[in-house]
C-alpha cells in the first residue's frame, strides 16, 4: 500500500511543540473553512435540502470514522474535479480554494492513516521471496531464483508487511517446485570431488573464420549484382545468380554497410592476435565461452587475457560479461571488470561465474555497452555515415582460460549437514537414517518450533512410498525435504503466544528474538553463533544483543537488509522503469546504472559501519564509489570494482543522495528529467513531508499547448489552477534546484529544448539552467548547492523518515501514528550516544516493540 | 459431479467419436456430461474480462455523450471495430465510487470494493465478478477459471493484485504470466502413463495431508489476526484439494485441441504480439471448453514499447498534444484492432447448435481509469451475445452509475441469478431493451 504518512509530521511537530506529546486521535478539518461551505455549498447541501443525499451542515469536522472520511473524500473529489460548485453557481476564490483543498487532502491522509492504524498489532508473515531464496540457500547451499513466485511488493508497501503477504494455491505449488529444483541442484554429487578441467580458448580463430565467410559472401553477392548492373540489361538478375532487382538493391546496401568494416577488421594484423572488441553492423564483436555440457556445477574461473588498444580512453577499458540474453545482442549481466594492464595482455583479469545443473552454460564477454543490439547498430551507423566504416576497436581479447569447477569443501557443507551421519552412498539402514535426516532437517527449517511427531511420521511415510516406487535413497529423501520447505512451520515466521496471554503482548523467546534479528538484518536464518547464544540464554545478557546486532550489521549478509530497506524506502524501483536512450546517454549503460544503484546502498553501508550520522546522506564531502563510477563522475581514478570512500571538495556537486546519479535517474523517464518527480522525491524522502497522493479527476492544463517552454515555465502553469497549485506549490520549487542534473545524473549548465511533430524537430531552443527555488517551508535557495544546504538543515526530519521506514520494515506492519512515541524514543536514545545511523538501528533492536510479540 | 461412464467406456466412446465423425469439437463435447449434453445442447455461457491498465485518450476514444443510441458516430480510436459495431455496446458514466487511486486501473475494477472499508487495515478488497461467474460456470470444465497476466512489475497502471481476479475472501489470485505458460496449461498433454498420473495424484493428496498436519500444529497459540493469516494457507490447500478432485475426474479425458491446434508460442513474445497470442489462446480454450471464464490483465508498458514508443505507459497516460498523445492514440487504435481480431476469432468458431462461440460469450474491455488521472466514466466496451445485451448502441448512463451495476447485469443476463455485486444498486436495464 502506498504509504501516506508524511503530512502528519508537521502536525506531530506542532503537537509536540504545543506540549501534547500524545499521538493524534483523529483528523479534523479546520472549522475556519466552515464559512466557505456555508457560502458556497449550503444552498443545496444543508440539512434541509440535502441534495444528492449530501448534508454538509451536519457533517462532523472530525474525520473519525470510515464513513465521515468517505464523505469528506467525496467533498475533496468534487472540488478537485471542478464538478462542484456547479458552473452556474458562485465559485470559490483561488486563495480560499487552495487553503481548503490543502487542508482537506492533508486531513484525509491523516484520517486514512489513523483509521488503518493497526494499533501496534503485527500480522504474522510468511517468508517473502528474498527471504525464501536466502533461507533455502542457507539450508541447501544452492541459490535458486524463485522467479515464478509472485512479487511481494505488488501491493506497494514493504515486502515484510505480513498482512500484505498473501498466500495462494499456485504459490504452494511453486514453493514445492522451487524446493525440488534446489534439492536436485544440491544433491548433484558423487563420492569424488570433481576434478577441475582447464580449457584454453583462442577465440579469434573461429570469429575470424566467421567474418571471412561473411565478408566473402557479401562480396560474392555484390559482384553478381554488379555483373548484372554492368550488363546490357537484356537478361534478368536471375541470370547472374540474384533473385530480382529488389534483391540487387538489398545486396548492394548491405555490402556498402558492412563490407568495408569486415575487411578493415580482418586486415588489421591485431585481429590475428585476438578478438577486437568493437561495434559491427549486427551488434558488437564478443567472446563466447562455452562450458561443456558434462562439466559439473560449481564456480568456474575465466582468466581473460586482454589489453586496451591505441586510442582507448580510460572509460573504454571496461569489459562486461554475462549469460546470453533473451534476444541477440543482449546479455544477462553478471558484472564488469576493468582491464588495467595497458601494455600487453600478459596479466589476465579473472572472472568467477556460477554454473548450475539446469542453468545456462555460455558466457559472453564484450566491452561495456548498452544492452541491446539496436544501440550497437546505431553507434555503428553513426560512424559509417562519417567514416565509411564502423568505430575503431578499443580493446583486444587475446585468449581465455576456463578452469573449474571449484568447491571449497567436499561434499559441500550444506549437504553434509543434511546427511549428518555420512553421505547417501554408503548407508546400511536407509529407512532409519531417512527418518533421522527428515527430523533433523525439519527442526532446522522450522527455526523456533519443534515439528510434531505426527508430521515427521507422515513425511517418513512419503519417503517409504517413494522407495517402494523404486527410487533410490538420495532421490526418495528429496520428497519429504521439499515438503518441509513448503510447510507452514517453514514458510511462516510464527511467534505463538501462551493461551493465557492471548490479547496481551508477551516477550519473544530467545530463539524467536534470534530469528527476528537475523531476518531483520540478513533476510536469512540465524547463523551458528546467534543460535548458540539463543540456546544458551545469553542473548539478553547485558550488551549481548548489541554485540550480535553489530556483528550482523558488519557482516556482508546485511547487504540484504540495506538494499531491501533502501530500495523500498526510497522507491528505487523507479530506476528500472525506464530504458535510457543510448544516443542521448551513451555512457549510462547497465554497468554504470548498476554501479549507481549500488552507490546508494554502499553509501548507507558506509554511514552505518563508520558510525556516521544520517546527515551524511544529505550532504557529505565524500562519495562511496567504485572505479567505474569514479570515472563517470570525473573523480580522480581509483582501481577495483569494490566501493570505497573518495573525498570530494566542497564545491563538488557529488556527496550525499542529491549528488547521486541513481537519484537523478529515478527522477527522469530515460529521456527527460522531471522536476515534479524529483521535487516529490525530495519532499517525500529527504524532508519526510510527502505531498498527498496524486488526486483523481483534476482537470488537465491546456494553456501550455504548442509552446516551446522550459520545464520551469511549463510548471508555472501548475500554479494557475487551485487544484494543482495546492500541491505543486510545495513540490515544483524543490525540483528546480536539481535542474543541473541531466536524466543520467551528469552535470549540465544549459537545457536543449526541442519540439517535435512525430519524429521531426520543428522548434529548438537552448536555455541556461536556473536552479533557484525554495523548500515547502519557504526557505529559498539560489542554486543546487543552496538546495543541498537547505535540505541538510532538515536532517532531523530526514532521520525521522528513516526511522519510520526502519520501524515499518523491521516490525512488518505499516508505520502508524501509534508508533510516534517509539520513533521519538529511538531518536532521543541515539542522540544520547553519537546520533549515528548505527545507534538508531541498535536502539530499535533494543526497543520493546522489537522484542515483543503482539 | 457424477459421470455415468466408467473409464473404459469413456475412453471407448472418445475413440469412436473421433473415428466416426469429424465434427467440430464442441459438438462432440458431451463425453464428460454425455447424457446432459445430448438432452440439452444449449451452449454454455462464457466470460472474458480484458483489463487494459491506464485509461484511454478521452478526446478520440469516447463517442460524443449527446450522440447516443444505434446511430452514433464511432470515434477514431475505435475505428478498427467498425465491422463489429452492431455486436458491441459502449457504455459511458460507469464508475467505482470508492476508488481514489489514480494509478489503479484493475485492483477494484471487477470488485467495486472500498480500499478502506476495514478499520485497522490499509487495504481491503472483495470478490471479483469473474470469480462469481466462475463459481457457477466453472463446475463442468477442466479449469474453473483461468487468469492471465504478464511478467514484471506494475508499470502498466493496474495497481495491486496478481491478476484481475480476487477470490471469495478478497485475496489476490495468481495468473499465468506468459503465453508459453498459458499454452502448456491449456493445451499441452501430459504424456506420463495414466497409472503414473493416478499415482501422482495420490501422492499429491498425501503431500497436502502432510502439510495440513503441520498447519494444525502451527495454528496453536496464534493470535486471532495470525490465525486469519494462516487461514490463507488452509484455504489454498482446500483449493488444491478441489483442483485435485477435479483433476481426478478429468484424468482420463485428454485435453482437447481445436483445429487448427495452437502451437507453442515463441518465448520472447512481448507487447502487442504477446497480447494477440493470449487472445488466440483464450479463443482456442473457450472453443474446446477448457474453461468458461477468462480474465486478462494486459501489459501496457511493453505494448506501447513494442509499437516503437520510447516513453513509459504512465508518461503516456499523462498525455498532452504532441508525442505522448500520439502514443496514447496509437495505443487505442492497436487495442481496438486487437479486440476486433478477438471478436473475429470468436465469431469464426461454431457451437453445436449452430450458433457461434461469440453468441454465447460476454467480453468486456475496460479499466477503472478513464484517462490521465480521471476515475469517473470508466472506459467500457461490452461485446458478445452471452448476456443477451441489445448490442449496436452507445449508452450513456446517469453520471456515476456504479460499474458494479454492469457486472450485476452481465451475471443475471447470463443466467447467474444474483441480487447484488460490490456496490451495485440495481441493473443497467437499458442494456437489455432496445
Amino acid at each position: 500500500m502506498i504509504r501516506y504518512r508524511s503530512i502528519f509530521l508537521c502536525l506531530t511537530a506542532l503537537a509536540l511543540q504545543g506540549g501534547r506529546a500524545s499521538a493524534l486521535e483523529f483528523a479534523e478539518v479546520p472549522e475556519i473553512h466552515g464559512q466557505i461551505l456555508a457560502d458556497y455549498c449550503f444552498e443545496c447541501h444543508d440539512s434541509l435540502s440535502e441534495k444528492g443525499g449530501i448534508d454538509l451542515e451536519s457533517l462532523s469536522y472530525r474525520l473519525d470514522s470510515v464513513e465521515s472520511a468517505e464523505t469528506w473524500q467525496k467533498v475533496l473529489n468534487v472540488l478537485n474535479s471542478g464538478e462542484m460548485p456547479p458552473d452556474d453557481e458562485p465559485q470559490l476564490k483561488d486563495g480560499e480554494k487552495i487553503a481548503l483543498l490543502r487542508d482537506l487532502s492533508d486531513q484525509i491522509v491523516v484520517a486514512r492513516e489513523l483509521l488503518s492504524d493497526t494499533g501496534g498489532v503485527t500480522t504474522m508473515r510468511r517468508l517473502n521471496k528474498r527471504e525464501y531464496e536466502n533461507t533455502v540457500e542457507s539450508l541447501l547451499g544452492v541459490r535458486i531464483e524463485a522467479e515464478d513466485l509472485p512479487s511481494d511488493t505488488n501491493s506497494g508497501g514493504f515486502d515484510t508487511n505480513g498482512s500484505a503477504l498473501f498466500f495462494s494455491a499456485d504459490q504452494f505449488e511453486q514453493y514445492l517446485k522451487v524446493a525440488k529444483t534446489a534439492l536436485d541442484e544440491a544433491f548433484l554429487f558423487g563420492p569424488e570431488k570433481p576434478k577441475p578441467i582447464t580449457q584454453n580458448l583462442e577465440p579469434e580463430v573461429s570469429l575470424n573464420q566467421f567474418y571471412e565467410k561473411t565478408s566473402a559472401k557479401l562480396k560474392e553477392n555484390f559482384d553478381k549484382a554488379q555483373a548484372w548492373r554492368n550488363s546490357d540489361g537484356s537478361k534478368p538478375p536471375k541470370h547472374f545468380g540474384i533473385l530480382d532487382e529488389f534483391e540487387v538493391r538489398f545486396v548492394e546496401r548491405i555490402y556498402n554497410q558492412q563490407y568495408a568494416t569486415y575487411r578493415r577488421y580482418l586486415d588489421d594484423p591485431r585481429s590475428k592476435e585476438g578478438v577486437l572488441l568493437q561495434e559491427l553492423f549486427n551488434g558488437t564483436s564478443f567472446v563466447r565461452v562455452k562450458i561443456p555440457p558434462k562439466a559439473l556445477p560449481g564456480t568456474y574461473e575465466l582468466k581473460v587475457f586482454a589489453r586496451p588498444l591505441k586510442g582507448a580512453q580510460r572509460t573504454d577499458t571496461y569489459l562486461e560479461y554475462g549469460f546470453p540474453g533473451a534476444r541477440s545482442g543482449e546479455i544477462e549481466r553478471l558484472g564488469y571488470v576493468r582491464v588495467t594492464n595497458t601494455k600487453s595482455a600478459d596479466e589476465p583479469v579473472v572472472l568467477k561465474v556460477p554454473v548450475t545443473k539446469n542453468g545456462k552454460r555460455e558466457i559472453l564477454i564484450r566491452h561495456r555497452q548498452h544492452n541491446n543490439r539496436d544501440a550497437a547498430r546505431a553507434t555503428f551507423t553513426r560512424y559509417l555515415a562519417k567514416e565509411g566504416f564502423g568505430p575503431e576497436p578499443k580493446m583486444l581479447i587475446d585468449k581465455v582460460v576456463l578452469n573449474g569447477p571449484h568447491h571449497e569443501t567436499w561434499p559441500p557443507r550444506a549437504v553434509s549437514e543434511i546427511f549428518f551421519k555420512g553421505m547417501w552412498w554408503k548407508q546400511p539402514d536407509e529407512s532409519v537414517y531417512a527418518r533421522e535426516i527428515i527430523e533433523r532437517f525439519a527442526n532446522r527449517a522450522f527455526r523456533t518450533r519443534k515439528p510434531a511427531d505426527s508430521f515427521i511420521e507422515k513425511l517418513h511415510a512419503l519417503y517409504e512410498s517413494e522407495t517402494a516406487a523404486g527410487k533410490k535413497f538420495s532421490e526418495a529423501i528429496r520428497e519429504p525435504l521439499a515438503i518441509i520447505l513448503a510447510s507452514p512451520g517453514f514458510l511462516y515466521l510464527a511467534e505463538p503466544v501462551k493461551p493465557e496471554k492471548q490479547g496481551k503482548s508477551e516477550p519473544l523467546s530467545d530463539m524467536e528474538l534470534a530469528v527476528r534479528l537475523s531476518y531483520f538484518l540478513w533476510s536469512a536464518p540465524p547463523d551458528q553463533a546467534l543460535l548458540e547464544a539463543a540456546k544458551a540464554g545469553d542473548l539478553r545478557e547485558p550488551g549481548a544483543l548489541r554485540r550480535h546486532t553489530g556483528r550482523l550489521l558488519d557482516d556482508r549478509r546485511s547487504d540484504a537488509f540495506i538494499s531491501a530497506l533502501a530500495h523500498q524506502w526510497l522507491h528505487m524501483e523507479r530506476l528500472d522503469f525506464f530504458q535510457f536512450d543510448d544516443r542521448l546517454f551513451p555512457e549510462f549503460d547497465d554497468s554504470v546504472k548498476e554501479s549507481a544503484r549500488s552507490e546508494v546502498f554502499e553509501t548507507i553501508r558506509h554511514v552505518i559501519s563508520k558510525r556516521r550520522p544520517p546527515i551524511d546522506l544529505l550532504n557529505a564531502n565524500y562519495v562511496v564509489a567504485n572505479d567505474l563510477l569514479a570515472d563517470y563522475y570525473g573523480l580522480p581514478p581509483v582501481e577495483g570494482g569494490h566501493f570505497r570512500k573518495i573525498p570530494v571538495p566542497d564545491d563538488s556537486p557529488r556527496g550525499g543522495f542529491l549528488g547521486m546519479a541513481a537519484i537523478h535517474a529515478m527522477g527522469s523517464d530515460g529521456n527527460h528529467s522531471s522536476l515534479v518527480e524529483r521535487g516529490v522525491w525530495v519532499t517525500r524522502y529527504l524532508l519526510n513531508d510527502p505531498p498527498p497522493p496524486a488526486p483523481p479527476n483534476v482537470p488537465q492544463l491546456s494553456r501550455v499547448r504548442g509552446k516551446l517552454l522550459s520545464p520551469r515555465e511549463e510548471l508555472a502553469a501548475h500554479m494557475e489552477e487551485a487544484q494543482c497549485a495546492q500541491c505543486h506549490q510545495r513540490i515544483d520549487p524543490v525540483g528546480y534546484g536539481m535542474e543541473n542534473f541531466d536524466p543520467a545524473g551528469q552535470w549540465r549548465e544549459v537545457l536543449h529544448l526541442e519540439q517535435k511533430q512525430g519524429r521531426r524537430v520543428v522548434k529548438k531552443k537552448t536555455v541556461e539552467v536556473d536552479a533557484s527555488g525554495s523548500l515547502p517551508d519557504g526557505s529559498a535557495f539560489k542554486d543546487f548547492y543552496g538546495l543541498r544546504k537547505q535540505v541538510a538543515k532538515h536532517d532531523e526530519a530526514f532521520t525521522r523518515g528513516f526511522l519510520e521506514a526502519l520501524i515499518e520494515y523491521g516490525l512488518g506492519r505499516p508505520y502508524g501514528f501509534s508508533d510516534e512515541s517509539l520513533r521519538e524514543r529511538l531518536l532521543k536514545r541515539a542522540n544520547t550516544a553519537d546520533g549515528s545511523m548505527r545507534e538508531l538501528i541498535l536502539a530499535f533492536v533494543d526497543s520493546e516493540p522489537f522484542q515483543l510479540k503482539k | 459431479m457424477t459421470s455415468p461412464l466408467t473409464p473404459s467406456t469413456r475412453r471407448g466412446f472418445l475413440r469412436s467419436s473421433s473415428a466416426l465423425v469429424a465434427l467440430p469439437f464442441l459438438e462432440s463435447l458431451g463425453f464428460q456430461r454425455f447424457a446432459k449434453a445430448a438432452a440439452a445442447p444449449t451452449p454454455s455461457k462464457r466470460f472474458v474480462f480484458l483489463g487494459m491498465g491506464f485509461g484511454v485518450t478521452k478526446e478520440s476514444w469516447y463517442p460524443d455523450q449527446k450522440d447516443v443510441g444505434a446511430g452514433y458516430e464511432l470515434p477514431v480510436g475505435l475505428a478498427p471495430l467498425a465491422k463489429h459495431r452492431d455486436d458491441m455496446t459502449i457504455i459511458q458514466n460507469l464508475a467505482n465510487q470508492y476508488n481514489n487511486e489514480a494509478h489503479w486501473g484493475s485492483t477494484f475494477w471487477l470488485t467495486g470494493a472500498n480500499r478502506y472499508a476495514e478499520a485497522g487495515q490499509s487495504f481491503h478488497n472483495t470478490v471479483s465478478v469473474d470469480q462469481v461467474a466462475a463459481e457457477s460456470l466453472g463446475q463442468d470444465t477442466r479449469y474453473t477459471s483461468v487468469q492471465l497476466s504478464y511478467k514484471g512489475g506494475d508499470n502498466s497502471g493496474h495497481g495491486p493484485g496478481q491478476s484481475l481476479a480476487w477470490n471469495q475472501q478478497g485475496k489476490p489470485m495468481a495468473a499465468l504470466t506468459t503465453p508459453v505458460a498459458a499454452f502448456h496449461k491449456l493445451f499441452s498433454e501430459d504424456n506420463t502413463p495414466l497409472e503414473q498420473r493416478q499415482a501422482d495424484l495420490l501422492k499429491q493428496r498425501s503431500v497436502l495431508d502432510t502439510v495440513l498436519e503441520d498447519a494444525k500444529t502451527t495454528k496453536r497459540g496464534l493470535t486471532k489476526s495470525d490465525q486469519d493469516k494462516l487461514d490463507e494457507y488452509f484455504q489454498s490447500i482446500r483449493e488444491i484439494e478441489q483442483r485435485l478432485a477435479k483433476e481426478k475426474e478429468w484424468l482420463e479425458v485428454p485435453k482437447q485441441l481445436p483445429d487448427p491446434a495452437p502451437v507453442e508460442p515463441d518465448k520472447s513474445l512481448q507487447g502487442v504480439e504477446e497480447i494477440k497470442v493470449m487472445y488466440d489462446l483464450m479463443a482456442a480454450a473457450l472453443q474446446v471448453d477448457a474453461t468458461r471464464v477468462f480474465s486478462y490483465r494486459q501489459p501496457l508498458d511493453s505494448m506501447i514499447r513494442s509499437m516503437g514508443a520510447t516513453i513509459t505507459a504512465h508518461n503516456m497516460s499523462h498525455y498532452q498534444p504532441g508525442n505522448r498523445m500520439d502514443v496514447s492514440q496509437q495505443r487505442d487504435l492497436k487495442q481496438s484492432e486487437l479486440l476486433a481480431h478477438f471478436i473475429d476469432r470468436l465469431k469464426g468458431i461454431k457451437e453445436a447448435d449452430g450458433s457461434s462461440l461469440f453468441d454465447n460469450t460476454t467480453v468486456t474491455l475496460g479499466s477503472n481509469i478513464h484517462s490521465i488521472h480521471y476515475l469517473t466514466n470508466c472506459p467500457t466496451i461490452v461485446t458478445g451475445g452471452g448476456a443477451g445485451i441489445q448490442h449496436g448502441r452507445h449508452i450513456v448512463a446517469a453520471p456515476k452509475t456504479p460499474l458494479c451495476n454492469l457486472w450485476l447485469s452481465l451475471l443475471n443476463g447470463s443466467g447467474i441469478a444474483s441480487e447484488s455485486h460490490g456496490d451495485s444498486n440495481g441493473q443497467l436495464e437499458e442494456l437489455f431493451t432496445a
